[in-house]
């Protein structure tokens, strides 16, 4: 058809657009479908890679442990076979639903043996269990529970200086991917201020994420202190421990610095 | 062609338009997010439709705001204007999942009240990098959110176009916010220089159609079609009319005068404040128009005697186009200036 003809006029009311008219527009909306579903496809490939972690969403599963509530509520789980090195056992961060730490949920069952239900949030080496409400039930300390526990502050293991970011432990590990950066940040606010226990995620030479739990130099809790800080490069110097499974990184939050 | 028969017709095109819309929206968000869950198996299902439901919506966007200028360069692109309101109302509904799923995401189950936390968790007002981006999403969520709200006819009767008309320019302020939303935003986390590209593109190109159609001369039969909707009435040609003479016309059951003089054309009201002499036969010496009977003089732009005269006559406004003269029957108040209309343009 010819493009030529300028006298066409289209109204809105009337049942078929002129011949010319119809014709361009069909173009026009083609290209325009063609164009969504090609830029839909460069948006596609061109996001990060997402790390693989996992929010075992809705699937609950019953752990039995002793809880440790200081610094921040983990739950201890013997291991099934030897373990080398390692402590002979699992340690597992323990927090509740939605943007709120377990501290409450753990009150006064420090050293307890307990059952409880949760679903699993786990990323690299780190686990972590988000507690079904109301499901944690002491029971009756095992013989199995023996050496389930972490002495002090842990083993200093010495003096560094570390670049990476402050997350959110709940969401970085799996509840949200990607759980960190800009567009995490106020949910890690929340999360932080919420009880969630801070992490440092450094990365070393390889790519590979390291946590360090952050405490302040004489081991509390430091979440109302960074949240001026989270999702952005920060550097801290700090004594490192190994406190159970979890390093510990042990810092005066005034002295953290902003890259 | 009986009412009826119109009313038909006309959501006959609508249809093939909302389907044609709803197609290409499923398209985007289904290659979004389920080839995105195939690329990206690790991504959370909540990401990626809020990734998907908010570029989706940025895309439409860029649809809307390109069609206006597009119609103005050529007309063939007038069907795409036509029921632009529904792609509007449909970049809202669009814009509005992206702004719940991201707030129910990042701030409800929280130690705040979510819609307190947009605007407190990220304190950093001072900032630029760190700027709290998402407010500046729920703003232009604000702004889109009014006008799919008073897009109906029902709205620009009842607001008056010239406060719909500015209302509705309030999209420019809507897309300026959603561009910082996005650079203050995802693209702080989200490093690939493809996505940059994407965005500077999606600007140059807006701006860059807005300034061509700017430059650009509307074409005749839109200045038309523009004012026989604000209401003007064709009352002549200019070759009707011989220079520095008049022409009576009915407008609106009244008699008005339309004059012409060094290549302009001003209407001012046929009733000469003397004696109700008919200034139409007149003819224009010294710039002034001459009453036939009795002499007495008005200037053609505003229909006031010279000094130290001061009869007053009714003023009309007027548009030349394609030769012919367009005048609006709403006389205005007597002795108010009014632009002649060239004959050359
Ligand atoms: S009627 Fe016009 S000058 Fe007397």
């Amino acid at each position: 058809m010819s493009f030529d003809k300028n006298d066409e006029f289209y109204v809105g009311y009337l049942s078929e657009a002129p011949a010319g008219v119809a014709g361009l527009i069909k173009k026009v909306v083609i290209a325009l479908l063609a164009l969504a579903a090609f830029i839909a496809v460069l948006l596609v490939v061109n996001q990060s890679p997402f790390y693989p972690s996992l929010f075992e969403f809705g699937t609950y599963r019953s752990f039995e442990g002793v809880i440790q509530e200081k610094p921040y509520p983990t739950l201890l789980v013997k291991r099934p076979g030897e373990a080398g090195k390692l402590p002979g056992f699992s340690q597992y961060y323990l927090v509740s639903f939605g943007k709120f730490g377990a501290a409450e949920a753990v009150k006064g069952l420090d050293g307890q043996q307990v059952t409880l239900e949760g679903s699993l949030i786990y990323r690299d080496q780190q686990t972590m269990i988000e507690i079904v409400d109301g499901s944690i039930s002491q029971v009756e300390r095992s013989n199995g529970a023996a050496g389930l526990s972490v002495e002090g502050e842990g083993q200093k293991l010495g003096n560094f200086t570390l670049t990476g970011e402050i997350v959110d432990s709940k969401c970085f590990l799996g509840v949200m991917n990607p759980g960190n950066l800009k567009p995490h940040k106020s949910c890690a606010i929340r999360c932080i201020s919420g009880g969630i226990p801070p992490v440092f995620a450094v990365q070393d030479k390889n790519g590979m994420t390291n946590y360090f739990l952050l405490l302040s130099a004489d081991g509390q809790s430091v979440n109302q202190d960074v949240l001026k800080l989270i999702a952005e490069p920060v550097k801290i110097s700090g004594d490192v421990y190994q406190y159970g499974n979890l390093l510990v990184l042990r810092a005066d939050p005034e002295k953290y610095e902003l890259m | 062609m009986s009412v009826n028969y119109q009313a038909v017709l006309w959501n006959r095109q609508k249809k093939i338009y909302d389907r044609v819309l709803a197609a290409g929206v499923l398209l985007y968000l289904i290659i979004f997010i389920v080839f995105g869950a195939i690329v990206h198996p690790n991504a959370t299902a909540e990401i990626l439709m809020i990734r998907g439901f908010g570029t989706a919506s940025l895309l439409l966007l860029h649809i809307i705001l390109s069609i206006g200028p597009l119609c103005r360069i050529n007309t063939r692109f007038l069907p795409l204007l036509y029921n632009r309101r529904h792609l509007g109302v449909t970049m809202f509904i669009l814009a509005l999942a992206h702004g719940i799923l991201s707030t129910i995401q990042f701030h409800v189950l929280g130690n705040t009240n979510p819609f307190v936390s947009i605007f407190t968790s990220n304190q950093d007002y001072t900032s630029l990098s760190n700027f709290p981006f998402q407010p500046l999403g729920l703003f232009a969520l604000g702004i889109l959110f009014l006008m799919a709200a008073t897009s109906h006819d029902f709205w620009l009767a009842n607001l008056t176009p010239p406060v719909w008309k500015a209302l509705h320019m309030l999209v420019y302020v809507a897309y300026a916010l959603i561009v910082l939303h996005v650079v203050l935003g995802v693209l702080q986390a989200e490093t690939q220089p493809l996505l940059v590209i994407l965005l500077a593109a999606g600007m140059v190109w807006i701006f860059a159609l807005h300034l061509v159609a700017a430059n650009k001369e509307k074409p005749a039969d839109m200045q038309v079609a523009e004012l026989q909707a604000e209401g003007y009435t064709e009352v002549c040609g200019v070759d009707e009319i011989a220079n520095n003479r008049g022409k009576i016309v009915l407008l609106a059951g009244e008699r008005v005068a339309v004059f012409r003089y060094d290549d302009k054309i001003s209407v001012i009201s046929n009733v000469c404040q003397h004696q109700n002499g008919p200034l139409g036969e007149g003819k224009i010496i010294d710039g002034l128009v001459t009453c036939p009977w009795h002499g007495f003089q008005y200037r053609p732009q505003d229909g006031a005697s010279p000094a130290p005269f001061t009869e007053k006559i009714p003023t009309f406004n007027v548009k030349v186009i394609d030769g012919r003269v367009w005048v609006d029957p709403r006389p205005n108040l007597p002795g108010t200036p009014v632009e002649p209309a060239r004959i050359g343009s």
